[in-house]
């Protein structure tokens, strides 16, 4: 990743916190001074390197800005003034953790449906009994993503 | 990656599939911690996969399971 693409990874998560929502391409292409056609190219350089994720099928439209998400998942979180969706569990505390803030984690239990609400302050969890599960090991986090 | 109310509940959600790996979700947050810190830095460069294996490494995530391709 040269230079500039890490300027343009940056400037995308700057505007995802700045905008409370995933920026569209032509919106990171005009503040960075750049054509359409270059933010695009950046995008999906930046998406090889997996420093973002598109969505599939698409090279203008954002899925993931790890921890932050794009779309709607069962990972909300109150963090900073604002609700956030996280891409995981994982990245659930990661919005609270990239933003320097305390806040509260809202899902639902997989197996049961019950609703989990933890809190964290100063970067520890109000819930200990809660677990967390990873499923897929490291070596294959990137096969895909999206089910990881 | 998923958060569950105990280990009961990952258990019976599995239902015979191969587990991955359980970790307390104080665990969970100091690893949040950890990895995301950084990603809003105004000069964050990308990680090595030296660096984020460490960043593993130093909350106790070791082993065959964590290893970084």
């Amino acid at each position: 990743m040269d230079d500039a693409d890490v300027a343009l990874r940056n400037l995308t998560y700057r505007l995802f916190v700045e905008y409370g929502r995933a920026p569209a391409v032509d919106e990171v292409a005009m503040v960075a001074g750049l054509t359409i056609h270059a933010g695009i190219e950046g995008w999906r350089r930046l998406a090889d390197a997996h420093a973002i994720v598109l969505q599939d099928g698409t090279t203008t439209e954002l899925r993931m800005a790890n921890p932050f998400s794009a779309v709607r998942t069962p990972y909300r979180v109150h963090a900073g003034g604002r609700w956030w969706w996280a891409n995981c569990a994982w990245d659930a505390f990661g919005i609270c953790a990239a933003l320097h803030v305390d806040g509260k984690i809202v899902s639902t239990c997989p197996d049961c449906g019950e609703v989990i609400e933890v809190g964290v302050s100063d970067r520890r969890p109000d819930d200990d009994a809660l677990v967390f599960h990873c499923l897929v090991n490291a070596a294959h986090w990137w096969d895909d993503i999206v089910f990881t | 990656m998923n958060l569950f109310r105990s280990e009961e509940h990952v258990s019976r959600w599995l239902d015979g599939r191969p587990p991955g790996a359980t970790l307390t979700v104080a665990s969970l947050c100091e690893l949040a911690h950890a990895w995301w810190g950084d990603r809003l830095d105004p000069g964050w460069r990308p990680h090595t996969r030296a660096q984020n294996q460490a960043l593993l490494d130093s909350v106790g995530l070791t082993g065959e399971f964590w290893k970084l391709p």
